[in-house]
Order: structure tokens, then C-alpha cells, then sequence
């Protein structure tokens, strides 16, 4: 007490925070969203993670549909979306050998027009134009990719799940000194597992 | 293949809402930042709260501000000629 901030400067500069090491907690969370924290023992912190990291990767296909995540024609955005893990890769996957096919004029893969349809040349898929009769009983590619802002937000909210990803990814890695822990350690009536 | 909506796979007809779509953005940004960053997490659902108010509190000011300096700044600046 007599020393005062000097004595709280020198015992602050004495313990500085402890940050471990936690290589299984990070390639553990590379493969999904939160895994890492449940390795660290810290499950109600995994869940929230993982709920952040989802919801947002979630909410972005909802509203932009499976063409918010393109690795051929959106590459950039593909890079920061990618830091989510499988399930970006999983959806991109699905995306191109589902979703696309062949233009036969062209010879690149792409999202279909409103007025085609995807059919097989018996060696790859292809875009087939839609007959009247066909377009009259409301025929069309297998999806509606978003345009404009709702594109433009839907892939925003995959990137940000993938950037918050790599903030949750660092953690599981070099997870800091948990406050219930140390709460713990001074009184063990308290906390619970976090 | 018919045109009818399936979610998930088509983009969603929201393109008259579109600003509202920042609320359940910043709501999962601050579930999951202070999932890792609250020190404490009996106070968690509080910094969610608190976290989600102020991204939301500030894309609202960056608005006001983009809006004043874009429509009325900007036009004192350089006139359009008539």
C-alpha cells in the first residue's frame, strides 16, 4: 500500500499476459469454425464463435444464393471467403459443378441466363437455349444468381465470416489467459467452463 | 428446372430492403467477435448487445456524414454548371 502505482507498475511489468502456444487448437479450428475453442476447453466460447462465423456465412447465401461464392468468376472475394474453411469450399465446389456448364460459343464455364437451360452433351454440361413452350411454363436455369447491392452485400457477409473466422482461428492458436480461470485459481466457488 | 425460389440457391427479392440487411450482419459479427474478445462471458449477451448498437450506431453517423458531404459539400465545391 505504501508504494502505491509504483508497486502495481513493477508487479504489471513482473507478470506480463501469458499467450500459449496451442498448434492441435488452431488446425483443429482451420477445419471448422469454432472446433479450436472446444479443444481449449472453452465450449460456451466455441458455440458463440462458431454461431457468429455460420450465421454470417449462412445469412449471405440466404440472401445471394449459392453465386455468392464463386472461386472462378468472383475470385477475389473467393480469397476472403475462403478463410470461413470447408464450408466455403464445400458451397464453391457445389456451386461450380452443379450450378454452371459449358457456353457452347464460348467455351467457358458460367451462370446460366434467365432464357436457358443446363442439359449434357454427354461429356460435359452445356447451356441450351429455352424454347416459347418451355419458357412459358416458367423453365430456367437451376439458379437465380443475385444482382446489384444484394450480390454485392451477400458477399460482403461471407467475407466478413471469413475474416471473423481468422480472428477466432488466432485465438483457438494463441489463446490468451481466460478471466474464469484465473477466477478460478483465486477462488474456486466461482466461473464455469467458458 | 422451374424459376420458383429456393433459399439457399437463388438470391432472395430484397432489393427494396437492402439497408435493413446490416442489422443481422452486425447481430453475428458481435456474436462471434465476442465470442473470443469478452473477457468475461457472464457479461457476454451485454457486449453483444452493446457491440451490435455501436457498428450499427456508426454506419449510421459514416451515412450522415457520406450524405452531408456528397449532397451538400461536394455541390458548393464544384458547381454543375447549368
Amino acid at each position: 500500500m505504501s508504494c502505491g502505482i509504483q508497486c502495481h507498475t513493477l508487479n504489471t511489468m513482473s507478470n506480463p499476459q501469458h499467450i500459449d502456444f496451442n498448434p492441435l487448437a488452431g488446425l483443429v479450428a482451420v477445419l471448422f469454425p469454432g472446433a479450436g475453442h472446444l479443444v481449449l476447453r472453452r465450449p460456451k466460447r466455441a458455440i458463440f464463435a462458431s454461431a457468429g462465423v455460420l450465421g454470417l456465412f449462412f445469412f449471405g447465401l440466404l440472401i445471394g444464393g449459392i453465386d455468392t461464392i464463386d472461386s472462378k468468376d468472383d475470385r477475389i472475394w473467393f480469397y476472403a471467403q475462403a478463410l470461413v474453411g470447408p464450408p466455403t469450399i464445400i458451397a464453391d465446389q457445389i456451386h461450380q459443378k452443379q450450378f454452371k456448364a459449358y457456353d457452347i460459343g464460348t467455351g467457358k464455364l458460367r451462370t446460366g441466363f434467365p432464357e436457358e437451360k443446363r442439359d449434357h452433351d454427354g461429356t460435359r454440361p452445356i447451356w441450351v437455349p429455352l424454347t416459347d413452350v418451355e419458357i412459358a411454363a416458367g423453365m430456367g436455369p437451376p439458379n437465380i444468381p443475385g444482382l446489384g447491392r444484394i450480390n454485392e452485400i451477400a458477399m460482403l457477409s461471407v467475407v466478413l465470416a471469413g475474416m471473423l473466422n481468422l480472428i477466432v482461428f488466432l485465438d483457438a492458436l494463441m489463446p490468451g489467459p481466460d478471466a474464469t480461470t484465473s477466477k478460478q485459481t483465486n477462488k474456486p466457488s466461482t466461473g464455469g467452463a467458458e | 428446372m422451374t424459376l420458383a425460389y429456393t433459399p439457399f440457391i437463388d438470391a432472395m427479392s430484397v432489393h427494396d430492403y437492402w439497408y435493413l440487411l446490416i442489422v443481422p450482419m452486425a447481430f453475428f459479427l458481435a456474436v462471434g467477435y465476442k465470442a473470443v474478445r469478452c473477457p468475461d462471458m457472464k457479461k457476454y449477451p451485454q457486449s453483444v448487445l452493446s457491440f451490435t448498437v455501436q457498428i450499427l450506431g456508426l454506419m449510421l453517423l459514416l451515412a450522415i456524414a457520406f450524405t452531408i458531404v456528397i449532397g451538400y459539400v461536394l455541390p458548393m465545391l464544384a458547381p454543375m454548371p447549368v
